[in-house]
């Protein structure tokens, strides 16, 4: 039996050749010259995919694409012609370079965002530009090089519609790769991180080795196109590739959609083939183009695979689930009493605190703080505003430095740990302003909690995940169980952005514990939610760590909320430990209750 | 001149922080908004103020509907707001902060800089130095001061004494008694119960969002429903 | 020395305009968190606006100075009305796309509406050189440098004091609070355009009769000016102004002593030194603790 929907993700990984056996369809039926332009659309899909990852998903603004496409173009040209190496492989070794130059360009350029980063690129493209202008005895100058016609075993290609055909295989190269991290899980890491670097870092995917990878291949991708090209230019010079064309080729992600390598193909084709379509108004195309980027950012964000995103939701009235009707997990017998659960002598602590200490300039956020928490407990962390609860959340976590003291969690320091590093540790977190990852299903959010997200690991789930290999499977049972656990599993194929806050939180629960992690630090995990649902949510953390054996740190404002779930409970005021014990004793305390009321104020 | 809300809902996103609050309060009244942490409290006033959407209700000060403006008309329509953060200059000196309220509500006839500076004799002392480098204490006078100087009817506080010794907390709450006094309306957010209580005579205790208790001061400090109202 | 006094001279002329380019970036971001890739073809329009204005239309010369920034001011004020209004409350990535092609959209509109390579506009001084000691000067270095120095310290003192610039300072240190003072996003946001692409006119006048109107002039004036601007700092108005000058020096005296070649790499090189060393610029204003 052929099961199609196994091979769903190979089949989707595979489309975009369609549309590059569509266009060589589309050549057969045209003249030489029309062939030649689509031969220029098949390469400017190509750059637009390859945007796709880079401004897209991963969300840089690079002025440098025309930079790119002069190394593979002259790299390839200045081999076959100085070299005498054959067309394939001087475009493989073009494409390489150029893949090496969007890695030297990455190394300096991913400490900065935004138009700084923006202005690193533009440094990399004019340096480039100028190099090739200079180094006249190799590059030709500004007069420029002539690129041969391709030979190719053994036969020079001069007819336009086999050139259309090389081409088109030269596309699918570059285009099946990209396809395939796009779908796959390093193109999911790289939307997380745009939409949440804190969340993302808490997960293992460390953001500057990603937006080198991004460059790195996305750049791979232009100089590829690039080289296949110069051929059928026959004359390539630096000016070609200046910083015009470079902020041109921005339009075709923006204008195709940002969301999906279509978006690319639809923008990169259409563009790049539009002054040739509209010869008459030829001059007015540029400033057409610029109007129409405009335009798209105004109104249509997404670009026009949105256009089709909506119709495809009018037409089959998408398949979101209501929230309503969720499958009753909550377990209906009584918690076990508390006390009970940790065993004797033995007892081995998830995470010692000692005397812990965070200031800022001369303010002492937390004071020698010293904290131990119980293997299989839930320890509560309260205080009025300004105690220093959340920033001694922030430095278990990792997000903050301390000033003095140690944190170690089963015995392993955590001192100096980056935050991507914790979550092989056993350490995960939620976060106060839920961080769930927009644009991916919750499936997809969960998987990403799985932790598996250094680059070679991604790169290699990518593939797996194309192929529905017994790895790839396996993940989406982890995923489906932890999404079950929570009472989400209807809502694994929806869009996570589309769930109420309450489920939400859960999702972020879902992807907090999928790892199994050995220690769970929730940051005001009901905070905002209502109140029907903090009930809920009470019983569910309570199922897991008794289920899972879980250990929770839990830091919330809601009161009535935690001494009702921990079992045990530490009271912080002005940056120091004021009170810690059984929850319910500990809440009745006159000290804790100044606190809330206000007799205890600053000195 | 009497400031109604009604039925006001704020939300962020999903995170619904107010659901449902009515109140009124005229100048020369004062109205304290209680609860703990997180009960929407600061919400409520900065919807009012203008600072953040409203999602639901009403607020209508004077007879005019001013839900959904922004911070600024509501300001020049005599609402003050000293927010919790204080949200000051740094780099601006005690004159120039206050000339900046001075310039942005010329028509409401601003109040003038000597009068700001009887209420707040620190502040005369330290006319040029930059706001950033005040004390906690003075940096709320100031920021209470810029309010003052839009010349508002009402002005609503958010936590006036968070952060500051109790002496000086003490001293501000004297200020602002003799401000209500002088006829301006004040709603004051306060964690603390008893500077709460020399502000005003009322209160209405918040909870997870939702109104759990409204009636005098006193008689919550003595009901049930505060005690609950925090700790459960 | 005389020469390097003269390369010197030039190099301070070209600077004084950078400065002018920059400067605008600088007042525009301070205040409304946008940085404004469109400057260069703002800097253009005043380039264009100045021909049309002089050369065709024949009106008085020093009116140029005062209606070509007042023009130009206005159609920046428009950008933000029409354009980045709506974008206010997203994220930045949207914007800076529609300003980098905002500024694309403006030099195509000029290159269409001219068939010219390059238009010359002459100069509002004479440009006979006079001999001091053994340096030869213009009056037209001098004027171009004062006049876009004097340009930029009014910017400037617009900025720092007075009712406008303070609530443009307001508006720049605390949007939150500045609402609380009375003061309205749009209008404040308003005047900020006009002041930056104000300033963006004055570059363009000078610029007019100095390097002549093209469309190059957009892409280089605004590459210039964001060089300039990160150098100094980017949020430091004293930054943008040293860092247009430091700029021109440099590239003038690259240009003088190593190649022509050199002139277009120096900026691009300085400004890789400045990021990699202090990448929050030279000038950058003391990080003040919010309150």
């Amino acid at each position: 039996m052929f099961n199609v929907a196994r091979h769903r993700p190979l089949f989707i990984a595979l489309a975009p050749l369609l549309s590059v056996v569509a266009v060589v369809g589309l050549g057969a039926a045209v003249d030489s010259y029309w062939q030649y332009v689509l031969g220029m659309s098949l390469s400017a899909m190509l750059v637009g995919s390859a945007l796709v990852m880079l401004t897209g998903y991963a969300r840089c603004i690079t002025l440098a694409t025309g930079s790119i496409m002069a190394i593979g173009a002259y790299a390839s040209a200045i081999l076959t012609v100085k070299s005498g190496m054959p067309f394939a492989a001087a475009v493989i070794a073009g494409a390489i370079m150029g893949g090496a130059g969007g890695f030297l360009m990455a190394l300096p350029s991913v400490r900065f965002r935004s138009h700084n980063l923006a202005m690193v690129t533009l440094v990399f493209q004019e340096v480039v530009i100028i190099l090739l202008r200079e180094w006249k005895s190799v590059t030709g100058g500004a007069e420029g090089l002539n690129v041969p016609a391709p030979h190719l075993f053994g036969v020079t290609i001069s007819n336009d519609f086999i050139f259309l055909i090389v081409l088109a295989v030269g596309t699918s190269v570059g285009l099946l790769p990209l396809s395939i991290l796009l779908q796959g899980a390093f193109g999911k890491n790289l939307r997380a991180m745009a939409c949440s670097e804190v969340a993302a870092r808490a997960y293992g995917i460390n953001v500057k080795r990603n937006l080198i990878a991004a460059f790195t291949i996305s750049s791979f991708a232009i100089a590829l196109a690039s080289a296949l090209m110069a051929p059928r230019l026959r004359i390539i010079d630096p000016d070609s590739f200046g910083i015009l064309p470079s902020i041109f080729a921005l339009a075709y992600p923006i204008v195709g959609g940002t969301t999906s390598i279509w978006g690319g193909i639809l923008g990169g084709g259409l563009l790049r083939a539009m002054p040739e379509i509209l010869r008459p108004i030829a001059d007015y195309i540029e400033l057409g183009e610029a109007l129409l980027v405009i335009g798209i950012v105004l109104f249509l964000p997404g670009g026009i695979i949105e256009l089709f995103n909506r119709l495809h939701k009018i037409v089959t009235r998408g398949h979101f689930v209501k929230a309503g009707k969720l499958p009753d997990f909550i377990s209906s017998e009584r918690p076990p009493e508390r006390g009970k659960l940790c065993s004797g002598e033995n007892v081995a602590w998830a995470a010692r605190i000692e005397e812990l200490s965070v200031r800022y300039g001369a303010l002492k956020a937390v004071d020698q703080v010293s904290l131990n928490v119980r293997q299989g407990t839930i320890h509560g962390l309260m205080g009025a505003n300004g105690a220093g609860k959340t920033t001694l959340f922030n430095a278990v976590s990792g997000f903050i430095k301390p000033s003095g003291g140690s944190i170690s969690v089963f015995g392993e320091a955590l001192d100096g740990l980056l935050i991507e590093d914790r979550i092989r540790l056993g350490v995960t977190r939620t976060f106060q302003n839920v961080a769930i990852f927009s644009g991916l299903t919750c499936l997809e959010n969960v998987k990403i909690g799985l932790g598996r997200n250094d680059i070679g690991t991604a790169l290699a789930r990518s593939v797996h995940g194309t192929f529905d290999t017994i790895r790839a499977r396996e993940e989406s049972e982890t995923a489906m169980r932890a999404l079950h656990s929570v009472g989400l599993s209807a809502y694994a194929y929806v869009r996570s952005e589309l769930l109420s806050l309450g489920n939400q939180r859960r999702l972020e629960l879902a992807r907090a514990i999928v790892s199994n992690p050995k220690l769970l630090l929730l940051d005001e995990p009901v905070s905002g939610v209502a109140e029907e649902e903090v009930s809920k949510i009470h019983e569910l953390l309570r199922r897991i760590n008794r289920d899972h054996g879980i250990t929770m740190l839990i830091v919330e404002h809601n009161i009535g909320f935690l001494a009702s779930l921990c079992d045990r409970l530490t009271v912080l005021n002005h940056g120091r430990v004021v009170a810690e014990g059984e929850p319910k004793a500990t809440v009745s305390l006159p000290l804790v209750r100044d606190i809330y009321f206000g007799e205890a104020l600053v000195a | 001149m009497t400031l109604f809300v009604k039925n006001l809902g704020v939300s962020y996103g999903r995170i619904t922080a107010v659901k449902d609050l009515s109140f009124s309060i005229a100048p020369g009244e004062s109205l304290a908004l209680l609860g703990p942490n997180g009960a929407g409290k600061t919400s409520a006033v900065e919807s009012i103020a203008g600072l953040i959407p409203k999602a639901a209700g009403s607020v209508v000060f004077d007879g005019v509907d001013l839900t959904g403006r922004s911070a600024d008309q509501i300001v020049k329509k005599g609402i003050a707001l000293v927010p919790q953060w204080r949200e000051l200059f740094p780099s601006f000196s005690v004159h120039e902060t206050l000339l900046a309220a001075v310039g942005a509500a010329r028509h409401r006839q601003p109040v003038k800089l000597d009068t700001i500076y009887e209420y707040f004799p620190a502040l005369s002392l330290r006319k040029n130095q930059a706001a950033g480098s005040l004390s906690g204490g003075e940096q709320q006078m100031l920021a209470i001061g810029r309010a003052l100087v839009t010349n508002p009817r009402i002005i609503l506080l958010d936590e006036p004494s968070a952060g500051l010794a109790i002496g000086i907390a003490r001293s501000l709450v004297g200020i602002l008694s003799r401000i209500r006094d002088s006829g301006v309306g004040l709603l004051v957010v306060e964690q603390n119960l008893e500077l709460a209580r020399s502000l005003a005579t009322s209160c209405v205790v918040l909870a997870a969002a939702t109104t759990r208790w409204r009636g005098e001061i006193d008689h919550a400090l003595h009901s049930d429903e505060l005690r609950r109202a925090y700790f459960e | 020395m005389s020469e390097l006094i003269m390369i010197l001279v030039g190099g301070v002329k070209i600077g004084s305009i950078y400065a002018l380019a920059a400067l605008g970036i600088v007042v525009i971001h301070k205040a409304t968190r946008v940085v404004n890739f469109a400057q260069g073809g703002l800097v253009l329009l005043g380039a264009y606006g100045a021909y049309v204005f002089i050369v065709e239309m024949r009106w008085p010369y020093w009116m140029a100075y005062v209606v070509i920034p007042a023009i130009v001011g206005c159609v920046a004020v428009l950008i933000e009305i029409v354009v980045l209004r709506r974008m206010r409350r997203g994220d930045l990535f949207p914007v800076v796309i529609a300003t980098i092609f905002l500024g694309i959209a403006l030099s195509e509109g000029y290159r269409l509406s001219t068939r010219a390579e390059i238009l010359s506009v002459p100069s509002f001084v004479s440009t006979m050189p006079f001999v001091i000691g053994s340096v030869v000067i213009s009056p037209e270095q001098l004027w171009v440098t004062f006049g876009a120095l004097l340009a930029a310290a009014a910017g400037i003192a617009i900025f720092q004091h007075g009712r406008v610039g303070r609530s443009m300072r307001a508006m720049a240190s605390n949007v939150r609070g500045a609402q609380l003072c009375g003061y309205s996003i749009d209008r404040v946001y308003g005047m900020t355009w006009f002041l930056g692409g104000a300033l963006a006119g004055y570059a363009g006048v000078f610029t007019a009769p100095v390097r002549g109107v093209s469309s190059e002039l957009a892409i280089a004036t605004v590459a210039a000016a964001f060089v300039a601007a990160v150098i100094g700092g980017f949020d430091s108005l004293i930054g943008a102004v040293a860092g247009g000058l430091i700029l021109g020096v440099s590239e003038t005296l690259a240009a003088a002593y190593i190649s022509s070649a050199m002139k277009s790499a120096i900026s691009f090189l300085l400004l890789f030194v400045v990021l990699a060393i202090r990448p929050q610029g030279l000038f950058a204003p003391k990080k003040v603790r919010s309150v």
